[in-house]
């Protein structure tokens, strides 16, 4: 077998369009990856630029009340992962900034694909468009006519009399082809290491390692499919029109047609009626701005007799800071249960996508490869859910500062110092590692197992059956 | 051969094509699908906004009652007084919508990377949050939606190479191109033939489609010509180089090859590369210009004395001075500071107008790009006509940025003049309010 692999690419290596196109996508991807890590860069440095020019101007606020601060509130931006510089994922579609404010759970905004005309419907030109789109087509042309050229110019009767047998030269015209697939993902993998060195870490080293399985056995995937379509149909053009087709149908219909659908399953609500029943779950509880609600008197009289006094001005502390928490506290309620209502429908959509690969490997493929990349809807949620987190500390700690920092009830003029403001710690979103992750992808990889196991046996089947030469 | 028998032999040979049959109707029931979807887009879209225009009309009438029962507000908020102007304003929310165009059923573009409505108060702008796009699920979004645009534009030229890739080159394949040219005299001209009747297929397909949605939304065909003539030399954009292709290569195979190779590079690898570049050279703007201005510039706003925001709001307004607080001396400290969103509004102008022109310069590097990306700029062509382009969003925002400037404008106005409102000066809050650009 390692013979006839030899001899494929020695056959290879003489087809100067072979060599040509092979040098071109290296050379491409290199060039490709390279930009892709200078873009990222230049995203992170913007980004730590933004996160830096807001901080500052946390830290340079004026003695002043800490309610008033958090309705000042701060930012969180949206930090990328090294690995963006690969595939972006959703990240140019989701919006960058989340203002973290008091009373309320904000939504990100200013996404890129909003800043300006549309440029490309696949994406920008990074290695993740190449390796989806581009070098799958590659390997289907220098696969389809793999078998059927050798049938008809007589070299496949020449190989069994030698004694390979037919299995074994279907395989090794398999593997010859999905090799090449390889170098090239290892081309680019490697650009990321020598460029990306510093910045490496063993979580980005494991990333990066199941990228390049999971391309790797996408390739795997095509190549045999291709194979077993030209063994299948003994006729290069037919084989070429239906691996097109397939491949279209794959990477263009399925995609959005499935995504569609798994909207429909399970629909999600308009941002208005979202809002809505938002606003209509908060009205039923305290309102913080409100001197007349029932539930503030409750809490009114709770807090008069925790500290044994009969009125709100002899507390000891600040009853509006209380006042302001228990808002926030009960507006924390009303936030889980209906954004991780809407969550629970995102996760539910991508449990449907996920399933879909069974029809589409290419669904396993792009999933994986998001997630791998840290810029799938899991990482993003991730970043939702720790801003989230932050902000509920950070106002709790300016409401409390605002309660029990020294001022008392109805003190409105009352001022928190600098030095408090900027001992509030600033958001540091930490990227999750892989691992705390991993089961959410593991029905991709085995999907993408078993296709390679179907087609493996197909494969096998028919070229044990095709001995009719 | 004449043309005409030329034509009959390719549409026999077409019939009996099973897989370009096959190819052509599933192409065909694609493009159904999508207008199927564009109209159910638009059916949402048009009715989320008739829902906000009834709960509009809800607030007015309650508005409206409370004049009429002489009532200052709700029960339970003593405090609010709507014959107050600046209260009345905070109790008329006026909606900004952006109408679906009736040609969206043939392309939604961008359509869902923005907001289509928009409550606007005396504190809006258009870069607001609220003004996003609609809760959708990213992930779908960035595989986008099978809408009409994105298959003329993308699997069109891929349902060209199928039905096209074998002509000669299946006759060459099997060695008998030399019988065809001396049957035909002019082999060039028999494929010219072959191909022009593809061509009549897929213009004849395309037309049809855009005007069946003329039909069914009842537009004028007119408005639609721009559409079916760009959609016209769209389809030629392939035609042309597929023709001298399939004249000039050995076999359907490297006609194939060089056929998807053109798809990629117009398609993909073009405006890939624009967009990359797009962003190395305008990286995502985290819009620190509006967060300044929304937050750090408001604040300083609130901490101005009276006299600061009088003079302020004066050098805004020039015909100020002829209402009663600007010919009063003494300065109304609640009319000055109800009315101060007016300086906030103009703090947030002045940065949107650098944000936007910041999104200018990376839209004329992306229009520059047109004559070497002609696929970028046919999605923009064909999204401007169906009101779903970055432009036609930026209009949008106008009218937004309109009805806040209105809003502030009368509210000013109003409350400097101490103006009393009864239902009669309402319904001429209500006309003001409504006016549109």
């Amino acid at each position: 077998m390692i013979n006839i692999l030899v001899n494929e690419w020695k056959g290879f290596f003489r087809n100067k369009l072979f060599v040509f196109l092979s040098l071109f996508f290296l050379i491409s991807l290199c060039v490709v990856t390279f930009f892709g890590i200078i873009q990222n860069e230049k995203q992170l440095e913007e980004q730590k630029i933004a996160q830096e020019h807001i901080r500052l101007q946390w830290d340079q606020m004026e003695p002043s009340n800490p309610h008033s601060a958090a309705h000042f509130g701060s930012y969180a931006f949206k930090s990328t992962s090294i690995l963006n510089s690969i595939d972006e994922g959703i990240n140019a579609v989701t919006g960058n900034v989340l203002r973290l404010e008091g009373h309320k759970q904000n939504d990100v905004v200013f996404s890129e694909a909003s800043q300006s005309l549309l440029i490309s419907k696949f994406g920008k030109l990074k290695p993740a468009l190449i390796f989806q789109f581009i070098i799958p087509l590659f390997l289907i042309f220098f696969s389809f006519n793999s078998y059927t050229s050798e049938r008809s110019n007589g070299r496949l009767k020449l190989l069994l009399i030698q004694g390979a047998s037919l299995r074994q030269i279907v395989f090794s015209k398999v593997f010859s082809i999905w090799v090449i697939g390889i170098v090239l993902l290892l081309a680019s993998i490697i650009v990321q290491f020598v460029f990306n060195s510093t910045e490496l870490s063993s979580d980005t080293f494991l990333r990066l390692i199941l990228l390049l399985f999971t391309y790797a056995i996408y390739f795997f995937i095509i190549v045999t499919l291709t194979v077993l379509l030209s063994v299948i149909f003994k006729n290069s053009t037919a084989a070429l029109s239906v691996t097109i087709l397939i491949w279209v149908i794959w990477t263009i219909f399925l995609p959005s047609i499935i995504g569609k659908t798994a909207e429909e399953i399970s629909p999600l609500p308009t941002r208005i009626d979202f809002k809505e029943s938002m606003a209509s779950d908060r009205s039923k509880g305290i309102d913080g701005h409100n001197p007349r609600g029932d539930r503030r008197q409750a809490l009114e009289k709770a807090t008069l007799e925790k500290y044994n006094v009969e009125k709100l001005k002899d507390l000891p502390i600040n009853f509006s800071g209380i006042l302001m928490q228990e808002d926030e506290e009960y507006g924390n309620k009303v936030w889980d249960k209906h954004f991780g209502s809407l969550y629970d429908q995102l996760k539910s959509q991508k449990n449907i996508y996920q399933i879909s690969g069974f029809v589409n490997p290419f669904i396993s493929l792009q999933n994986l490869s998001m997630g791998t990349s840290g810029t799938d809807m899991y990482h993003h949620l991730d970043f939702l859910s720790q801003a989230e987190k932050y902000r509920r500390v950070f106002i709790k700690s300016l409401n409390d500062e605002y309660a029990f920092g020294g001022s008392k009830t109805g003190q409105r003029g009352w001022k928190a110092s600098n030095e408090f403001f900027r001992s509030v710690k600033e958001f540091q979103y930490q990227n999750p590692t892989f691992s705390s992750f991993y089961s959410k992808y593991i029905i991709d990889f085995l999907i993408l197992l078993f296709w390679v196991s179907m087609l493996v046996i197909f494969l096998s089947f028919s070229s044990r059956k095709t001995l009719d030469i | 051969m004449k043309m005409l028998n030329i034509f009959l032999y390719e549409f026999k040979h077409f019939i009996k094509s099973k897989a370009k049959l096959f190819t052509y109707l599933f192409f065909v029931l694609a493009c159904i699908y999508s207008i199927y979807n564009g109209f159910n887009l638009q059916n949402n879209h048009l009715s989320t906004i008739e829902n906000i225009q009834q709960q509009d009309d809800e607030n007015i009438s309650q508005v409206v009652n409370w004049f009429k029962n002489g009532e200052t507000g709700p029960k339970d908020r003593d405090w609010i007084d709507v014959t107050d102007p600046y209260w009345c304003m905070r109790y008329s929310p006026t909606y900004v919508v952006k109408n679906p165009s009736s040609l969206l059923p043939l392309g939604l573009g961008q359509s869902e990377q923005y907001g289509y409505y928009k409550k606007v108060t005396i504190w809006s702008s258009p870069f607001d949050s609220d003004i996003v796009e609609e809760i959708s699920n990213y992930e779908r979004l960035i595989n986008g939606n099978i809408d009409f645009s994105f298959l003329i534009l993308f699997l069109l030229p891929l349902l060209l190479i199928i039905l096209t890739y074998n002509l000669n080159g299946l006759e060459k394949d099997l060695k008998f191109d030399n019988l065809i040219a001396i049957q035909t005299g002019n082999s060039k001209n028999w494929i010219l033939y072959r191909l022009i009747f593809y061509t009549t297929l897929l213009l004849t397909t395309v037309n049809a489609l855009i005007i069946s949605v003329v039909f069914i939304n009842n537009i004028l065909i007119a408005d639609a010509v721009d559409l079916i003539l760009l959609s016209n030399l769209y389809i030629f954009l392939f035609i042309i180089p597929f023709y001298f292709i399939i004249v000039f290569s050995s076999s359907s195979t490297s006609i194939a090859f060089k056929m998807i190779s053109i798809w990629l590079m117009l398609c993909v690898l073009i405006p890939g590369s624009v967009h990359q570049y797009v962003s190395l050279k305008y990286p995502p703007n985290y819009m620190t210009d509006f967060l300044d201005a929304n937050r750090k510039d408001t604040y300083a706003v609130f901490k101005l004395p009276k006299e600061e925001l009088h003079h302020l709001l004066m050098g805004i307004y020039l015909d100020l001075d002829t209402t009663k607080q600007g010919q009063d001396s003494i300065i109304n400290r609640t009319i000055v500071r109800n009315t101060m969103s007016a300086i906030v509004n103009q703090i947030n102008i002045n940065a949107i107008n650098k944000i936007e022109q910041q999104n200018d310069s990376k839209n004329d590097l992306i229009i520059g790009s047109y004559w070497f990306n002609p696929v970028s700029y046919f999605q923009n062509e064909w999204n401007t006509l169906t009101s779903t382009d970055y432009n036609s969003y930026k209009d949008y925002r106008k009218d937004i940025q309109y009805a806040v400037d209105n809003k502030l404008e009368l509210l000013t106005f109003e409350s400097w003049d101490q103006r009393k409102v009864n239902s009669k000066v309402y319904d001429k809050y209500l006309d003001k309010l409504k006016s549109t650009r």
